[in-house]
C-alpha cells in the first residue's frame, strides 16, 4: 500500500477548506452542477497533499545502506568538538504508544465526505477519543475493544446508517503514517494558538510588521514539522515570515495605468498580471489570473448556479455584504482546475479587481535591491531572538490548556529542546601566485590578498567600452581605476576602444554588432538604467549570435562616491575570470579529482521549460571550468542531458591533462521535494554510463546539496546564544538515520542566523572516509571567484546557478559552447 | 443522493425527505437563514446570539454583517461545535482589508436552558428549528430563560409547520428527534401567551411557500418575530446581575478592524501611500516613446488619469479641486495633508489634519512642519517602464 494518499493528508484541511463553502462565487459555467463550489479549493488542497507525500516519498528512501563504507559510522572525528543547541525538539510518548489504523464503511453507502465525517463525530462511541478521520480512514490513538465495531446512527431524517469500523492496521510510533498522523495533531494544535495556516506554516496575524512604502505586510510565524530523524521522532520549528501584499489588483491596475498611459496599458497590464495568483478576500481563496476580460464591467450580469441572472454588483452585496465601489473596473478571469471524475469542461471564475489581492512578491519586486533591503531588515533575527520565538512557541504549547488537551488525549509530552556535539574542521589556506595566505576570516579575504597577485590572468588588449555622453566622464574614471587594480592582481589592462551610443537598448545592440569583430577579447557596457532589456539584449546577442565575453555595469553604480576603488577590484575580478583566468586556489589532496556542480531551475518567459547549468572542473587544481547549460521539458530529460554534458567534461579533461580524471564529485542542486528517486534512479544511471562510455575508470559520488533546511544550530555561550563558528559540522541526530548526510555552515549571517546547508550522498564509489567527503566539500565552498570569502554552496553548486540564473533570465537560449572555457556568466 | 449531500454540505440536515414532491429553491434552510439576515440589515442590532447554532452555519453568513459587534454560539453538541467552529476565524482578507468596527465570535456548549450571564443583554436572539428539539420540561423552562432571564430586544423563533406535512409523502415528523411538530395554532397560541407573559409583542411569518392549490397549509416553516416592548434591552441591570457562567467556552476570536490602533494605522498608511504615489506619479513628467528625449510639462492630470479608478461626485471633485496642491520643491513632491484630506477614503478614516498626522508620522515622511508628506519625485520603479 502507498505510503499515505492525498486523502489522509485532506484531514488536516477538512475542517477549513469548507468555509463559506455553499456562498460559491461568480462563477461562469457551461453545465450547472451541485457542489462545484468547492471544486478548486478541493485542488489546491490536493496540492499541497501530493506535496506532502512528497517528502515522506523522500524519507522512505534508503541509500545509506547501499554504501559499505558508512553503513556502520557515518561520522567524522576530525575538528574541534562544539556543543550547539537546535530548533528540534523531544516528543515524548509511552514506549508502547501505538497508532490504530481503521477503515470505515457506510450502509448505506454515502457519498458526501461531510456527511460521513459528521456521523461519526457526533457518535457517542468516538466523542472523547482522540481521532483523524477522512471520511474513510480514521485513526485512533486507543484501541477500540473490537476488532470489528459496528455503530449505527441516523441521519437527521431518521435514516439509520450503519458504520462498520475494522481495524486495518497497529502503526510504531516510526511508521511513516504515523509520523504524518503526527503532523495533522500539530496542525490543530498551532491552530489552537490562534494561528493562521498558510500552506504548511503558521502565522500570528495580531502581530503584523509593515513595510509601507513597498505596501507589504510581514506575518511572524514558524514552519513546524514532525519527522524521524536519527534515532528518534523530533518536533522542528523554525521562524518564518509571511510576505503579504496590502494592493488589490484594481489599485496596482491604476497606478500602472498612470505610469504607462491609456495607449499601452491594456498590453501591458495583461502583461504584468496574467499568471499572478491573487487572494479574493471575501472568501480566502486563491485565483491564478488566466485573462481579463475588459468588456465586462461590475454592472453586467452573469448567470448563477439556479440559473437566475445577477449584476456582479448585486451579487457581492448579497453574499458578502461588499459594495463595489468602481464600477468601469474589468473582469478578471480565472480557469479553475476541473474536479477529478467530472468531464463537465472547464470552469471560469470571474473575480472583481478591486476585491482581489495580489500574493506574493513579483518579479519585479525580487530584483527591487530596496524593498528586499526592508524585507531583510525586517525579517532579521538574531540567533537569541530566534531561540526566543522558539521558546514563546514552546511555552504557548506547554500553557494552553487546548494545546495541552489535544496532546495529552493522543498520548503525546513535549519533550526537551535537543543539543548536540558538532565539529569545527580547521580553515583553509588560500593559495595565491607567490604567496599562501591565512585569512584573518575566512568569511571575506579580499583585504589579505589586496596585494597578492592572482593565480593567471589573460592580458586584456582588445576589447570595447560601450557608454553614453552622460556616462563617458564615469568611464573614462573608471578605467583609470580598472588599470591600477589591474596592476596590483597582475591583470594587465590597455586602453580600450571607447564607443559613445544613444541611451536605448538597441543602439547598444546596434554599437555591438557593429564594432565586435573576431579580435574582440571583451565588451564593457556603461548602462544607463537598470531596464532588463538592456541587459537582457546584450547578454542574449554576446552569448548565441557573436560569443564573446562581456560585462555590463550599472553608470549609477560607477557613480558611488569612495567606492570606485572597490567596485573596480571587484570587476576586475570578474573580468579576469571571464578571460579564462584564475584567482585563487586551495589544497586539495586528491589528485586527478573532477568536481561537478549541477543547478536547475525554470525558465523565465515559459515556464515549462528547465534550464539545466552544469559546470565541471578540469585540472587537479580545481581553479579552471567547463560550463555548459542545456535546455529542457521534463526532470526526467535532466537525466539525459547530463550524459552530453559529462561527455563534454571528460573530453575537455582529457584534452587538457592527457587523461581522465580518476575521481567524479557531482554536487547536484536544485532538487524539489519527492525528486530523490528520479535521481536515484535516472540521473545516477546516466552519469554512471556516461563516465564508462569515455573509457574512464573514474568513481563517482553523487551529493544532494540544499540550502532549505529545518534544523538550525547555536552555540551557547555566557547564557546567550550565537552562530557556531566557520567549519562547523553536524553529522549526527539532526541528520537522517537511511541517509549519508551531514550538514555544513560555510557562510556568515551577518546579523542575522545562518543556515547550515544540507548535504546528503546518495551515490559513493569513492569511499572517502567521512571526514575526507566533509573537509572536501567545505574546501570547495572557498573557489567562487565572484566572492573572495567562504560561501554557502560548494563553488561549483554557485557556478551553476549563476549560469542558469542569467540563461533563465536573460537569455532564453543555450550559450555558444565557445564561451564553455570561460566563467562569462559571472 | 444529491439531495442529502447538497444540504450535509451546507451544513445542515435538511428535512426534506429523498422522494420529495416538493422543492424549496432556495432549499429552505437557506430561505431561513435569508431571513434572518434580512432582518439583522434592517434592525442592525450589534449583538446577536443564535440559540441551537448547531455547525454554525447561519453565524458564518451572519458574520459578514458590518453593524455585529458580538456574535455568539450556542449548542448541546460540543463536537459539532469544534468541528467546523475554526472556520469562523478571521481570513488573511479580513486582516487585509479590515472591518469598520470590533467584532467577537465566541461559541458556547451549553444548554439553552441553563442561564448564563454572559448572554444578557443582546439586541437579537434566534432560536432557528430548536423549540421542536426540546422535550417537554425544556420547553417548559425555555421562556423563562430566554424571555425572562436574557430578555434580549428582539427574539426570532422558527419550527415546523405540521399543517404542511401532508404534503409530503409519508411523514409524520420531519426528524427523529423532533418532540413535537406544531400547527399554526398552536404555535400561535404559545407564542402569544409568552409573549404576552414576558412584555413582548410578537408578529407571525413564515418561509417556504406551499405549492399552488395549497395556500390554505401556510408556509413550511413558521416563524415568530418577538419584540421587547418598550425597546431596547436595559443593558445597566446586565452589570447588577450576579455572574453566571454556566456555559463553557469552545472558541472565541476577534476581528482586526479599524477601531484597533495598529489596524487602522495600517489602513491609514495604505491610503495615504498609494493616494500620494498616484499624485506622484501624475506630476512625473513623461518619457516619449520614440527617441529618448524628455517631455518635460508635466502633464493635466485630468488627461492621464486612468478609465477606471475612483468616481467622484461633483461635490466631491469640488473639494479636491479647492484643497491646497501637491508641489515639487527640487527633486521633493509633497502632498499637503489637507489635499489627503480631501479625497473621500481618506475622509472617511480621519476627521481631521491632526489625526492623520499622529497615524502616520511613524511610517511616512513628511515635512518639517508637519503639514505635507514628502516623497521623492524620481523612484527606482519609474524606470521599469
Amino acid at each position: 500500500m502507498q505510503l499515505c494518499t492525498p486523502t489522509s493528508v485532506d484531514l488536516s484541511n477538512s475542517e477549513a477548506t469548507s468555509s463559506s463553502g455553499f456562498m460559491g462565487t461568480s462563477r461562469i459555467s457551461t453545465n450547472h452542477k451541485y457542489g462545484i463550489s468547492s471544486c478548486d479549493a478541493g485542488s489546491t488542497f490536493m496540492e499541497r497533499g501530493v506535496k506532502n507525500k512528497q517528502d515522506f516519498m523522500d524519507l522512505d528512501i534508503s541509500t545509506r545502506e547501499k554504501l559499505a563504507h558508512v553503513r556502520d559510522c557515518k561520522t567524522g572525528s576530525s575538528g574541534i568538538p562544539v556543543k550547539l543547541v537546535t530548533n528540534l525538539f523531544n516528543l515524548d510518548f509511552p514506549q508502547d504508544w501505538q497508532l490504530y489504523q481503521y477503515h470505515v464503511t457506510y450502509l448505506p453507502d454515502l457519498a458526501s465526505r461531510r456527511l460521513r465525517i459528521a456521523l461519526l463525530y457526533s457518535h457517542s462511541k468516538l466523542s472523547d477519543k482522540a481521532k483523524a478521520f477522512d471520511g474513510a480512514m480514521l485513526f485512533l490513538s486507543q484501541k477500540l475493544e473490537e476488532k470489528v465495531t459496528e455503530l449505527s446512527s441516523e441521519t437527521q431524517r431518521g435514516e439509520t446508517v450503519k458504520m462498520t469500523i475494522t481495524l486495518k492496521r497497529e502503526l510504531p510510533s516510526s511508521s511513516p503514517i504515523c509520523i504524518q498522523v503526527f503532523n495533522i495533531i500539530f496542525r490543530k494544535i498551532l491552530k489552537k494558538l490562534s494561528m493562521y495556516q498558510i500552506g504548511r506554516n503558521f502565522y500570528n496575524p495580531s502581530e503584523p510588521m509593515e513595510i509601507p512604502q513597498h505596501k507589504l505586510s510581514l506575518w511572524p510565524g514558524f514552519a513546524i514539522s514532525v519527522s524521524y530523524f536519527e534515532s528518534k521522532l523530533l518536533f522542528g520549528a523554525d521562524v518564518s515570515y509571511k510576505v503579504l501584499r496590502n494592493e488589490t489588483v484594481l489599485e496596482f491596475m491604476t497606478a500602472l495605468c498612470h505610469r504607462t498611459g491609456l495607449s499601452c496599458f491594456t498590453q501591458t497590464c495583461e502583461k504584468q498580471l496574467i499568471g499572478l495568483i491573487v487572494l479574493t478576500r471575501y472568501n480566502n481563496r486563491t485565483y491564478r489570473i488566466d485573462d481579463i476580460d475588459w468588456s465586462v464591467r461590475p454592472t453586467h450580469t452573469f448567470q448563477k448556479r439556479d440559473g437566475t441572472e445577477i449584476t456582479y454588483v448585486d451579487y457581492y452585496k448579497q453574499q458578502y455584504d461588499i459594495i463595489i465601489s468602481d464600477l468601469n473596473q474589468p473582469i478578471l478571469v480565472s480557469l479553475l482546475k476541473k474536479k477529478r471524475n467530472d468531464d463537465s469542461g472547464a470552469w471560469l471564475a470571474h473575480l472583481i479587481p478591486e476585491l482581489c489581492f495580489l500574493t506574493g512578491l513579483t518579479e519585479q519586486a525580487t530584483s527591487d535591491f530596496q524593498l528586499m533591503k526592508a524585507v531583510a531588515e525586517k525579517t532579521r533575527l538574531t540567533p537569541l531572538g530566534r531561540q526566543q520565538r522558539l521558546a514563546r512557541l514552546v511555552d504557548n504549547l506547554q500553557r494552553n490548556t487546548n494545546a495541552r488537551f489535544e496532546l495529552e488525549t493522543w498520548g503525546l509530552h513535549f519533550g526537551s529542546q535537543i543539543s548536540l556535539t558538532g565539529r569545527v574542521v580547521p580553515s583553509e589556506k588560500i593559495l595565491m601566485q607567490d604567496h599562501i595566505c591565512q585569512p584573518v576570516s575566512a568569511a571575506d579575504w579580499s583585504k589579505d590578498i589586496r596585494t597578492c597577485k592572482s593565480l593567471s590572468a589573460q592580458s586584456l588588449n582588445t576589447w570595447l567600452i560601450l557608454c553614453s555622453d552622460r556616462t563617458e566622464y564615469v568611464a573614462n574614471s573608471f578605467l583609470n581605476c580598472l588599470r591600477k587594480v589591474g596592476d596590483s592582481m597582475g591583470f594587465n589592462v590597455d586602453y580600450p576602444k571607447i564607443i559613445k551610443v544613444q541611451e536605448n537598448p538597441a543602439a547598444f545592440v546596434r554599437a555591438v554588432q557593429h564594432h565586435v569583430d573576431p579580435d574582440v577579447q571583451l565588451v564593457m557596457c556603461i548602462l544607463p538604467s537598470n531596464q532588463k532589456t538592456y541587459y537582457d539584449s546584450i547578454k542574449k546577442y554576446l552569448t548565441l549570435d557573436c560569443p564573446v565575453p562581456s560585462q555590463c555595469v550599472l553608470a549609477r553604480t560607477l557613480n558611488k562616491q569612495g567606492m570606485m576603488m572597490s567596485i573596480a577590484t571587484k570587476i576586475a575580478m570578474q573580468m579576469t575570470c571571464k578571460l579564462g583566468g584564475e584567482l585563487w586556489a586551495v589544497e586539495i589532496p586528491l589528485k586527478s579529482l573532477m568536481v561537478v556542480g549541477i543547478d536547475v531551475c525554470k525558465d523565465a518567459l515559459s515556464k515549462d521549460v528547465m534550464v539545466v547549468g552544469c559546470v565541471a572542473s578540469v585540472n587537479p587544481g580545481i581553479t579552471r571550468w567547463f560550463s555548459r547549460c542545456i535546455l529542457q521539458r521534463t526532470t526526467t530529460d535532466v537525466a539525459d542531458c547530463l550524459k552530453v554534458f559529462m561527455t563534454g567534461a571528460l573530453n575537455k579533461w582529457y584534452k587538457y591533462n592527457h587523461d581522465l580524471p580518476a575521481r567524479i564529485i557531482v554536487y547536484r542542486a536544485g532538487v524539489g521535494d519527492g525528486q530523490l528517486k528520479t535521481l536515484i534512479e535516472y540521473e545516477v544511471p546516466q552519469l554512471l554510463i556516461s563516465v564508462a562510455e569515455s573509457s574512464s575508470n573514474a568513481r563517482l559520488s553523487v551529493i544532494v546539496v540544499r540550502k532549505k533546511c529545518m534544523p538550525r544550530f547555536f552555540t551557547e555561550m555566557n547564557r546567550t546564544v550565537q552562530n557556531p563558528p566557520l567549519g562547523t559540522i553536524v553529522d549526527s541526530e539532526a541528520t537522517r538515520h537511511k541517509w549519508y548526510d551531514f550538514y555544513l555552515i560555510s557562510q556568515v549571517a551577518g546579523r542575522g542566523t545562518v543556515s547550515p546547508t544540507y548535504y546528503n550522498v546518495i551515490y559513493d564509489d569513492n569511499s572517502l572516509k567521512p571526514d575526507h567527503m566533509q573537509r572536501l566539500t567545505f574546501k570547495l565552498c572557498h573557489l567562487y571567484y565572484n566572492w573572495p570569502g567562504l560561501i554557502s554552496v560548494p563553488a561549483p553548486c554557485q557556478y551553476a546557478h549563476k549560469l542558469t540564473f542569467l540563461v533563465a533570465q536573460s537569455i532564453h537560449k543555450e550559450p555558444s559552447l565557445e564561451l564553455a572555457n570561460f566563467l562569462f556568466y559571472l | 443522493v444529491e439531495e442529502i449531500c447538497n444540504s450535509v454540505v451546507d451544513g445542515n440536515f435538511e428535512e426534506v425527505p429523498r422522494e420529495t414532491v416538493i422543492k424549496f429553491k432556495p432549499p429552505l434552510y437557506r430561505q431561513r437563514y435569508q431571513f434572518v439576515k434580512n432582518l439583522v440589515e434592517q434592525h442592525e442590532p450589534k449583538k446577536v446570539a443564535d440559540l441551537g447554532c448547531g455547525d454554525t452555519s447561519l453565524l458564518r453568513l451572519l458574520k459578514v454583517n458590518p453593524c455585529i459587534e458580538f456574535l455568539v454560539g450556542v449548542d448541546i453538541n460540543e463536537d459539532k461545535l469544534r468541528w467546523r467552529g475554526d472556520t469562523l476565524a478571521p481570513l488573511m482578507g479580513d486582516y487585509l482589508k479590515p472591518r469598520d468596527l470590533n467584532l467577537t465570535i465566541t461559541l458556547y456548549h451549553g444548554s439553552v436552558v441553563e442561564r448564563d450571564s454572559r448572554l444578557l443583554g443582546f439586541d437579537l436572539i434566534t432560536c432557528i428549528e430548536l423549540i421542536e428539539h426540546l422535550d417537554s420540561g425544556d420547553l417548559a423552562r425555555f421562556p423563562e430563560v430566554v424571555f425572562g432571564y436574557l430578555s434580549p430586544s428582539m427574539i426570532v423563533i422558527s419550527t415546523p409547520n405540521s399543517e404542511f406535512n401532508p404534503l409530503f409523502p409519508s411523514v409524520t415528523l420531519r426528524d427523529s428527534d423532533h418532540k413535537f411538530e406544531w400547527t399554526r395554532m398552536e404555535f400561535q397560541t404559545w407564542a402569544l401567551y409568552v409573549a404576552n407573559r414576558y412584555d413582548y409583542s410578537v408578529e407571525f411569518t413564515g418561509v417556504g411557500e406551499p405549492p399552488a392549490g395549497a395556500e390554505n397549509v401556510g408556509y413550511c416553516t413558521q416563524i415568530g418575530i418577538f419584540r421587547k416592548n418598550g425597546g431596547k434591552a436595559m443593558e445597566s441591570c446586565v452589570s447588577e446581575q450576579h455572574d453566571q457562567h454556566v456555559y463553557k467556552a469552545v472558541f472565541t476570536t476577534s476581528y482586526p478592524s479599524l477601531q484597533q490602533e495598529r489596524f487602522f494605522k495600517l489602513v491609514l498608511v495604505n491610503e495615504v501611500s498609494q493616494q500620494v504615489e498616484s499624485l506622484r506619479v501624475s506630476h512625473l513628467p513623461r518619457q516619449k516613446k520614440q527617441d529618448g528625449e524628455w517631455d518635460d510639462t508635466p502633464k493635466d492630470s485630468q488627461a492621464s488619469s486612468p478609465c477606471f479608478g475612483p468616481v467622484f461626485t461633483e461635490v466631491e471633485k469640488a473639494k479636491i479641486e479647492n484643497s491646497p496642491k501637491p508641489f515639487c520643491v527640487g527633486d521633493k513632491f509633497f502632498v499637503p495633508l489637507q489635499r489627503l484630506l480631501a479625497y473621500p477614503k481618506l475622509n472617511r478614516l480621519c476627521a481631521n489634519e491632526e489625526m492623520m498626522r499622529s497615524g502616520i508620522a511613524d511610517s511616512i515622511p513628511l515635512s518639517s512642519d508637519g503639514s505635507a508628506v514628502v516623497a521623492d519625485l524620481r523612484d527606482y520603479s519609474d524606470e521599469q517602464f
